[in-house]
């Protein structure tokens, strides 16, 4: 175990190192992405403004809520970019190496790419949560959730991700498939939390778990909701669990390609 | 004529390329449920929390403002960008330059042809299912309403066409397009009346929406208002202008472009 997390550090440090090298992009990526990501802020804001506030969700609470997601998404896919390349490297075959390698499969697949943009998610994720636990004048006990939740988002973030792209194993091109799966899970995910009621926020807290990886994180901090809390780390436990079983059933698929590739 | 017969050409084999292989759809499709239809469902029950009315509009007119927006987001033609950036770090472009079309041309029709066929398929389907289960709202059973709308279509189409095409060019002379493209691209989506629409904006946003190419390429949303009615000609007249105006931009961007490339051979 520890083994294969010193080669997932390794292998995200030589990851750095070589985005790194084309300085100016590195960088642009990392203040665009910020900049890209204040967008929903500002459209949430204005919907808060026009609308009014919608089951106790302020302003406060969507700059909470991208927070948490641009944190999640940022770990995910900055450290585990590989994942989301999965689709490409069974249609091409690239995925052979992968199986030949004496590590982790999941850790190697994971550690094979580097998302840079995704630093930007990290950066404007944490200034969000800044933002919000000073809007909210939060108490060492909430700060101390915010960390606790971002770790428990984080995962499963990262298991709806290992779920979602290990669909790409039972189809010829699943490109497609993986990017609209991924797009239903994430796209509510950064709406409003207030609105989604009733059947919708069943649905996207149990069936699809876009809720459990901002909505619900910030009405625990907001509220100092154990039950809530409780809730969210089972599923997240409970998602991680049957990802990963998703991931080694899957891979019995995969038919080589007979692609001979070297390297990373 | 040539320039007719490329642009048919593309077209045809682009659509033929879609009937083939679906998957295309399949994502737009799932994008568009994702989307739109998610944030109907949403916005059903905020407009139902506040009576069924916010800023004086009705829950029936956001539903259609912001279905032309996805509907139109489904052309994709804001993928411009990012094929011109690909052409340029691969070296495409130089294939291209050496072929007897227009580049740019060449790269727009592209565009558009590999948008229709998911453009049609959803709107007609998606149209279909609004008009049974939401109904349309007087403003769109006027006779004015279709040539105008399909008017404001095309001006749109243009001037997205312009906007992402000028960030496009960029990549000859910035390694890296991306960041460039999310600020353009988040800034045509806020002004664009994506997941507010333009009636619920406030007024200094409505005005920068209307004053700006972000706002004016995405000017379809503003077509099932009352207010349209009155103001269709001055919308339409702010759009044209933008298009003489980035048409232009674009035009000089790459005839300065094609200057920076060097054809290595090989």
């Amino acid at each position: 175990m520890m083994k294969e997390l010193y080669f997932a550090l390794y292998a995200i440090k030589k990851n750095i190192q070589s985005s790194a090298e084309l300085r100016t992009s590195f960088l642009m990526n990392i203040v665009g992405m910020s900049i890209n990501n204040t967008a929903f802020i500002i459209l949430w804001g204005f919907f808060v403004k026009s609308v009014g506030v919608i089951g106790g969700w302020t302003v406060a609470d969507i700059i909470g809520l991208q927070g948490f997601v641009a944190v999640c998404f940022g770990i995910v896919f900055s450290a585990g970019a590989g994942i989301r390349k999965l689709a490409d490297y069974t249609a091409s075959g690239a995925f052979d190496r992968f199986m030949l390698s004496p590590k982790n499969l999941l850790v190697r697949i994971a550690t094979s790419s580097f998302g840079v943009s995704a630093l930007g998610d990290i950066v404007f994720g944490i200034v969000c949560l800044g933002i919000y636990a000073f809007f909210i004048h939060a108490t060492l006990y909430q700060i101390l959730l915010i960390v606790l939740l971002v770790f428990i988002s984080t995962i499963l973030f990262l298991a709806a991700a290992i779920a979602i792209y290990s669909t790409s194993f039972f189809f010829t091109d699943a490109n497609s498939v993986t990017s609209g799966l991924f797009e239903l899970f994430l796209t509510p995910s950064l709406f409003h939390g207030g609105a989604f009621q009733g059947v919708m926020r069943f649905i996207f807290t149990f069936a699809i778990p876009s809720l459990l990886i901002g909505a619900l994180p910030v009405e625990i901090v907001r509220d100092v909701s154990l039950g809530k809390l409780l809730l969210v780390s089972i599923l997240a436990l409970c998602w991680f669990i049957v990802s990963i079983n998703v991931f080694n059933r899957a891979i019995k698929k995969y038919e080589s390609s007979n692609f001979m590739t070297f390297g990373n | 004529m040539k320039e007719i017969r490329l642009a048919t050409k593309i077209l045809k084999t682009l659509v033929k390329d879609r009937i083939q292989y679906p998957d295309k759809l399949v994502v737009d499709t799932i994008g568009v449920i994702a989307r739109c239809g998610i944030l109907l469902i949403l916005y059903g029950y905020v407009f139902k929390l506040n009576d069924g009315v916010i800023n004086g509009t009705t829950f029936l007119f956001a539903v259609w403002s912001i279905f032309f927006y996805f509907s139109f987001s489904v052309l994709r033609l804001r993928d411009i960008s990012g094929e011109i950036m690909r052409d340029i770090q691969t070296g495409n472009i130089e294939v291209l330059f050496s072929k007897p079309i227009s580049y740019l041309s060449y790269r727009m029709w592209w565009q558009v042809g590999s948008g229709i066929y998911s453009f049609v398929i959803i709107t007609i389907f998606a149209t279909l299912a609004l008009i049974f289960i939401m109904g349309l709202p007087s403003t769109m059973t006027m006779s004015i309403f279709i040539p105008t709308l399909i008017l404001t279509f095309i001006c749109g189409a243009i001037l997205s066409l312009f906007l992402y095409s000028i960030v496009g060019l960029l990549s000859f002379w910035i390694e890296d397009i991306n960041p460039v493209f999310w600020i353009v691209d988040k800034a045509v989506m806020i002004l664009g009346g994506s997941y507010l629409p333009v009636a619920l904006f406030p007024a200094f946003m409505f005005k920068i929406a209307l004053w700006s190419p972000f706002g004016a390429s995405q000017f379809v949303t503003h077509t099932v208002y009352e207010t349209w009615q009155i103001n269709w000609y001055q919308l339409v007249g702010i759009q044209l202008f933008w298009i003489v105006l980035l048409g232009l931009v674009v035009y000089f961007m790459f005839e300065r472009a094609k200057q920076k490339v060097s054809v290595n051979g090989g």
